[in-house]
């Protein structure tokens, strides 16, 4: 696998894991039926789901722009 | 055949889109091909994204019910207001008689029936868990509305209505009413709301089913 290649998996990876620990997070927050798993899925759940789509949509950016 | 609620396809989102994901962390080569990469954005983008709009749609909506705002201990007695028996209570004749939805009872008066009136009962209620869980919570009697009770929450359903219209003194104060300057509840016309003060003092209803 190239250098690119390599590090595009490993940014996948990353933004992979952080998906899944935030949307099984937000799984948790909608079975536990408390005022507190709201703030659990806004203050937890959404936010490692977003890291986890801005670092998939910055792998993706980063590896089609051209390397110098 | 009956279709699956929306928790259930939420719930098989969620599901789906973990899956998937595992998928491309453990073998994230699969994102090489042109499909793959469809299925890459799919999976990392398109899923999480409903998912997360579904899940917060559920919680705000969850938010509303009677039994989450009945959760906190300190509101245990204005849940028993609700059934008092004695229709002078308001809520208790609104919750008993099913004037409002016995499942949103709460939200139903204690929204804001304007502009964005949803959104900023949400955010007092967000500073209602703070104060709750981080904050002082105030006794249950030292409870205040933020601002005095609107009439346009009573209006919002009774204004237009044949039973509130047929009645002189409503048509004869309208204007008062709509402009706020007479209340409905603070006026001396319907002044007995939850009044948990009286609670030891009152006899209860409960429902048969």
């Amino acid at each position: 696998m190239t250098e690119p290649g390599i590090l595009l998996a490993r940014e996948l990876r990353l933004a992979g894991t952080l998906l899944i620990v935030g949307l099984a997070v937000t799984i948790v927050t909608l079975i536990w039926k408390a005022p507190l798993s709201f703030l659990l899925f806004a203050g937890i759940g959404v936010v490692l789901t977003l890291a986890g789509v801005a670092v998939y949509l910055f792998s993706i950016v980063s590896t089609s722009a051209p390397r110098h | 055949m009956t279709l699956p609620g929306p928790e259930v396809l939420l719930y098989l989102a969620l599901a789906i889109a973990v899956i998937l994901i595992a998928i491309i962390v453990a073998r994230p080569a699969v994102t090489a091909t042109r499909g793959g990469k469809i299925f890459a954005f799919i999976a990392l983008f398109i899923l999480p994204i409903l998912c997360a709009f579904g899940a917060a749609s559920d919680h705000v909506e969850r938010s509303k019910q009677t039994t989450f705002c009945l959760t906190c201990h300190i509101m245990e007695l204005y849940g028993k207001s609700l059934t008092v028996d004695d229709p002078k209570y308001i809520p208790a004749a609104h919750f008993q008689n099913h004037r409002i939805p016995v499942d949103e009872a709460c939200y139903t008066c204690h929204t804001d029936y304007a502009l964005y009136g949803g959104v900023r009962a949400k955010l007092r209620g967000l500073r209602h868990i703070y104060i709750q869980y981080l904050g002082h919570p105030p006794a249950p009697d030292q409870i205040k509305l933020y601002t005095p009770y609107n009439n346009r929450e009573c209006l919002h359903c009774h204004l237009g209505a044949r039973s509130f219209e047929s009645n002189a003194v409503h048509m004869a104060i309208m204007d008062s009413l709509k402009s706020n300057e007479m209340s409905c509840v603070t006026s001396g016309c319907h002044d007995t709301v939850h009044n948990i003060d009286s609670l030891s003092k009152v006899k209860f209803w409960s429902p048969v089913q």
